[in-house]
């Protein structure tokens, strides 16, 4: 997924002069990811900006580029550091076009891997994405493969609303597949069904997709598995339309239990599908804990507690 | 103070200075007048600051970018946004541009590169940089001015944009309009350093003025401006006012501090202002007194003709969140409106 987003940010560059991309060691280092490896020597220094330390600068110049006309993409090294920059998320850049009457708007593209995986401990691995799914004004993707990494950034870049673009970290090196030479658009608020199945809806996106597409290999389960992709807005019709036939809901997700994304899915389900449901809807997520260094393998839900909540929902009359 | 030859254009610039200071100050107690009586739900009163707002912008382009803050109507004012579109948003009425979303005081104007102002102190101090970032990466002949209170000098933005500012040399100035006060707080207890000579620190030029006295301050930042437009680098200016009106509306200052300036005491910019005219032989007390005279027909013309304009209908206050609505929001409106 790094080679894919790298090739996606030189064609977006490329092709757009407007395009900036700021943050930490981005530049000359490539990023601690090497996401943007090789970029600064294509583009030049001030089209990809090595920052000061401070997210608050980083996310606040992006916001005043974008209004003055550049197409910004900062990246925030790890998504456990944007926090000291979430006034500038919530109260600016998801408030600009609607406060100047839209007169200025805010097309920023916000990237910032998240999860765990990496032995990071309690601020290398949060799952935030709450946060930013609770403020109106921003948009919320988290691609779970190579192509939809190209597809989303492509749409995130082209749109007009600012976008926080989660990349699982998990992910980076982990999935590899064959990207293909013209990758087209992930529309935004589209999201995938990877299987079809008839026994019960599987509803995930970003980091968990591929262990929930394993476990259900695995194990044999008739499930539709539904991406989300975008996070804000959601494709409610997917959702709904694959609780319609299943009438067994899972959701997994990495981020904490208590108004995680699952709560938002759940809900949406009972106002729209109840009378579909033969089996309560069960969340398969992190705890409500920090996210522990030493046994991070107990805090990311995993093929065991995936197949018990399968089991569970199906079981059921 | 010295006699100087000035050129017409000078004397009608100085003329067109006090008469925006004039209107500034009487559409200020206007504001403050109408909120007594309940005809204006908020304001800042702006009151002390005009000189400040008007030297600023009297060495500025139309070019120029303005992150400015929620007291600058005298900028706003002498910028060229009309009157009525400070009056509209005051009111939040069907004309205002930013459609009743903001709290009164909360000014949008792109027509004059007025960008739309938030609550939260020096956010958009860093936004400014990114600007100027801009403008250097096109560039652009325009610089990027923000101004804010001493309250801001203390948020971590502050700090960030200004060694931001520093480090990427970008066209930006920086425009504190120290009034003494971030609501109850005076500034002695803000900051152990006087505000300027913090630039020293982010390896900027830092500048003291008198925020008084519009000539002091029309010549300090236009040199200042023009090294900034030159690539001189960014620049952090202090100008000392005071606020000789409440924080808000909302707010009763007799509960922190004695009002140590009051309207028509020497130091009130408008009376330095007057006597700046009568000195350079540019005006006299007629002259003084047509403008005030003008200033408040106009005011109250104004005013009252902006009282007639209905509401915005209540959808524009669910709009303009996306640049397309997402579902979750037309469900929710179509609910609330029904």
């Amino acid at each position: 997924m790094v080679q894919a987003l790298n090739r996606a940010l030189n064609d977006i560059m490329a092709k757009n002069p407007s395009v900036v991309i700021l943050g930490e060691d981005v530049g000359v280092d490539g990023g601690v990811f090497r996401v943007t490896d090789g970029l600064i020597s294509k583009f030049g220094p001030e089209r990809v900006i090595d920052t000061p330390l401070a997210e608050i600068g980083i996310v606040g110049m992006s916001i005043g580029m974008a209004i003055s006309g550049l197409r910004p993409i900062p990246e925030i090294q790890f998504q456990d550091f944007i926090y000291t920059a979430m006034d500038q998320i919530i109260n600016q850049m998801a408030k600009i076009r609607y406060r100047s009457g839209g007169e200025y708007t805010c097309p920023v593209v916000l990237r910032a891997p998240y999860g765990g995986g990496v032995k990071g401990g309690l601020y290398h691995s949060q799952s935030g994405e709450t946060y930013f799914a609770h403020t109106a004004g921003l948009i919320v993707v988290t691609p779970s493969t190579p192509t939809d990494a190209i597809g989303l950034l492509y749409s995130a870049i082209d749109g007009n609303d600012p976008v926080i673009f989660l990349e699982p970290k998990r992910l980076y090196r982990s999935v590899k597949e064959d990207v293909p030479d013209n990758v087209p658009k992930v529309p935004i608020g589209k999201a995938k069904i990877i299987r079809e199945g008839d026994e019960l809806s599987i509803i995930t996106y970003g980091p968990m997709v591929p262990t929930v597409v394993s476990t259900v290999q695995k194990n044999n389960i008739n499930a539709d598995v539904i991406d989300l992709r975008t996070l804000v807005p959601m494709d409610r019709d997917a959702i709904i339309g694959s609780v319609k036939k299943t009438g067994r809901v899972v959701i997994v997700h990495e981020a904490p239990r208590t108004l995680g994304l699952g709560s938002e899915i759940a809900a949406l389900v009972a106002e729209r599908a109840i009378d579909s449901l033969l089996a309560p809807v069960i969340r398969v997520t992190g705890p409500d804990s920090p996210f522990p260094y030493r046994y991070e393998d107990y805090y990311v839900p995993n093929e065991k507690r995936i197949m018990k909540a399968i089991k569970r929902v199906t079981e059921e009359a | 103070m010295e006699m100087e030859k000035l050129t017409s254009a000078e004397k009608s610039a100085y003329i067109k200075a006090f008469t925006a200071m004039v209107l500034g100050r009487t559409l200020d107690k206007k504001i403050v007048n109408a909120q007594r009586q309940g005809r204006v739900g908020f304001y800042t009163p702006t009151m002390g600051q005009e000189a400040t707002q008007v030297g600023l912008s009297m060495s500025l382009g139309r070019e120029d970018f303005i992150y400015g803050y929620y007291r600058d109507v005298s900028l706003l004012l002498h910028r060229g946004a009309p009157m009525e579109a400070i009056i509209n948003q005051i009111m939040g009425n069907s004309k205002d541009v930013e459609k009743g979303r903001q709290m009164p005081s909360h000014f949008s104007y792109k027509g004059v590169n007025f960008m739309s102002v938030p609550s939260p102190v020096g956010t958009n101090l860093p936004l400014a940089v990114g600007s100027a970032y801009a403008f250097k990466l096109r560039k652009e002949k325009g610089v990027v001015v923000a101004t804010f209170g001493d309250g801001a000098t203390s948020t971590p933005d502050f700090h960030v944009a200004m060694n931001m500012a520093a480090v990427f040399h970008v066209p930006v100035v920086f425009v504190c309009e120290n009034n003494g006060w971030a609501i109850s707080l005076p500034v002695e207890k803000q900051t152990e350093t006087e505000i300027y000579k913090k630039a020293d620190a982010y390896g900027m030029k830092g500048i003291l003025v008198d925020g008084n006295n519009f000539l002091e301050m029309y010549k300090t930042c236009t040199e200042a401006v023009n090294n900034v437009r030159s690539g001189g680098g960014p620049v952090l200016i202090e100008a000392r006012s005071y606020r000789m009106g409440a924080h808000s509306t909302s707010d009763d200052p007799t509960k922190y501090r004695k009002d140590e300036v009051k309207e028509g005491d020497a130091k009130d910019p408008l009376i330095i202002a007057e006597k700046i005219l009568k000195d350079l032989n540019i005006g006299d007390d007629k002259l003084v007194e047509k403008i005030k005279a003008e200033a408040q027909r106009i005011v109250d013309a104004k005013f009252q003709e902006c009282e007639k304009i209905p509401p915005p209908e209540p959808i524009t206050a669910f709009q303009e969140v996306y640049s397309k609505n997402t579902w979750m929001l037309d469900e929710e409106v179509g609910d609330i409106l029904d």
